[in-house]
């Protein structure tokens, strides 16, 4: 090997490996304010098809109020907004024409708290098919077994479906929420905090179950916890004071960040 | 760079800095002492590097045990996560460069009396001083986190292969000219070696800071010398 072909080989290009990328969630040159405080400055990012992007960054950064953005939670608020495009496969949702219950259909969102209704286990995923869809009672029962057996919950509860939802651990709790979410057939499923709840146990299961939701959903998930982002996801995009950082492939982010702001939060230097 | 906001954490990563400094250091001293002891004949040094490596060893097994409680202690991420891996891989290649010096001492020792023509010795004190210099520029290029320097120790190891490679050329015409050289020269040999092998742990060690500094790797071919004869040296 000559000097020239080696320096070559040692300063080689690093580009990602190329694949089939199919993007469902375009965020282009979002900002967001609540009242007169800007709260998003000019995001634009995309969200891959059956990957999962994490969302990471010091509290307040922005991150919820991205993913609250997703399915147009903010417009419960007065006085929030959004300005930009978010395109749900090429359908910008800031369209104030947008049909929000079928858009919440389309995008669902578990909470950092689970929130299951205060009715039965059987109701709290039936309920919202029902809004819907019009079933048979066997179909429904179908696909409420099948709603809990994709959040890994349908051998711990199949023989209690009518006892309350309040009446299960808070682990089971949030996979109650994720079974809720996913009867629903979403594309997206947002989780804000998911796990932060959770005992360590519980928080392994929604880990595993978030590894084999990706297969049929695209998922965001806001995270603390930096060792779960890299766990879990493929993409992560670091936040700060209301700008997207950062955003690349999780390998990357966590291994070679290319920005001191990103290497100095994820290696616990900050502030 | 920035203090972690655990203060710990960089204690931490600050003693597993100093242990590799230790090491350099000794393996320095051990290497440098096993060639004096080797091409002046002079057994109490030969002696004193054989049991220096002990030392080298027992700081091997701190900065592991360090670094791996470092690990499940703080889940350290990037730069702090290659900080360790570095340190780990290093002290293993400067616990290797510390046996190196240690066979050579011991072969000095059996050697002794028995070198019959120490002009065969000043090709490997060329190679010794060719060694020793590339691995004090690989452990100044990890204090000074050096990437240059280290890419540059990297390009020079194929010097050491060269003149490894003409010491075989010497020893080989001594052994031919004489049946009774055949054992000291053979003795060289393996110490011609060894220091080409120290070169080779010095490379690695240069790779290593390269992945620390800049967080991709070197290529995994890297120059070489002749490939020949090295080869050849290889398998005697």
């Amino acid at each position: 090997m000559t000097d020239l072909q080696v320096m070559t080989a040692v300063n080689g290009d690093r580009a990602a490996p190329s694949r089939d990328r199919h993007v469902t969630l375009e965020v282009r040159d979002l900002d967001f304010f609540y009242g007169e405080a800007k709260a998003l400055k000019n995001i634009s990012l995309d969200l891959e098809r059956h990957s999962v992007t994490a969302f990471i960054g010091p509290s307040g950064c922005g991150k919820s109020t991205l993913l609250r953005i997703f399915n147009r939670m903010y417009d419960l608020y007065p006085g929030q907004r959004a300005e930009g495009q978010v395109l749900l496969e090429g359908e910008n949702i800031l369209d104030p024409k947008l049909d929000l219950n079928l858009l919440r259909a389309r995008v669902g969102m578990v909470f950092q708290k689970p929130t299951p209704f205060p009715m039965t286990i059987y109701e709290n995923i039936a309920f919202g098919i029902k809004l819907y869809e019009n079933l048979s009672k066997s179909e429904l029962d179908g696909r409420v077994e099948h709603a809990l057996r994709g959040a890994a919950l349908w051998n711990e509860v199949k023989d209690k479906l009518n006892a309350s939802g309040l009446s299960l651990s808070g682990g089971q709790q949030q996979r109650l929420c994720i079974a809720r979410t996913v009867a629903i057939q979403p594309e997206v499923i947002l989780f804000d905090e998911p796990c932060s709840a959770l005992d360590p146990i519980s928080t392994a299961k929604i880990e595993e179950l978030i590894d084999e939701l990706k297969a049929k959903y695209t998922i965001a998930i806001v995270t603390h916890n930096m060792q779960q982002a890299a766990r879990v996801s493929e993409y992560t995009a670091f936040m700060y004071l209301g700008e997207l950082v950062e955003f690349g492939e999780t390998t990357r982010i966590f291994t070679t960040p290319e920005k001191r702001q990103t290497q100095d939060y994820i290696t616990g230097r900050f502030g | 760079m920035t203090d972690h906001t655990v203060a710990r954490f960089d204690q931490e990563l600050g003693t597993l800095g100093r242990y590799i400094a230790e090491m350099g250091g000794i393996a320095e001293k051990m290497f440098s002492d096993a060639m004096d002891a080797l091409i002046s004949a002079d057994m109490d040094i030969a002696r004193t590097v054989v049991e220096t490596d002990t030392r080298l060893d027992a700081l091997q097994r701190q900065v592991e045990e360090l670094a791996i409680l470092t690990i499940a202690r703080r889940q350290p991420m990037a730069v702090d996560l290659r900080e360790i891996v570095a340190a780990i891989r290093i002290s293993a290649d400067l616990e290797r460069v510390g046996d190196l010096a240690k066979n050579i001492a011991k072969r000095t020792l059996k050697i002794g009396p028995e070198m019959r023509i120490p002009r065969a010795a000043v090709g490997l004190k060329n190679m010794g001083d060719l060694a020793l210099l590339q691995l004090k520029n690989v452990l100044d290029a990890y204090a000074g986190r050096d990437l240059e320097k280290a890419k540059d120790v990297w390009m020079r190891d194929a010097q050491l292969d060269a003149l490894e490679d003409s010491v075989f050329r010497d020893l080989l015409t001594f052994m031919m000219e004489d049946p009774r050289n055949i054992t000291f020269c053979t003795h060289l040999l393996f110490c011609s070696k060894n220091i080409e092998r120290a070169g080779d742990h010095t490379t690695n060690v240069a790779e290593t800071v390269h992945y620390l500094v800049s967080g991709t790797n070197l290529p995994v071919e890297r120059p070489k010398g002749s490939l020949g004869m090295t080869n050849l040296a290889g398998k005697a």
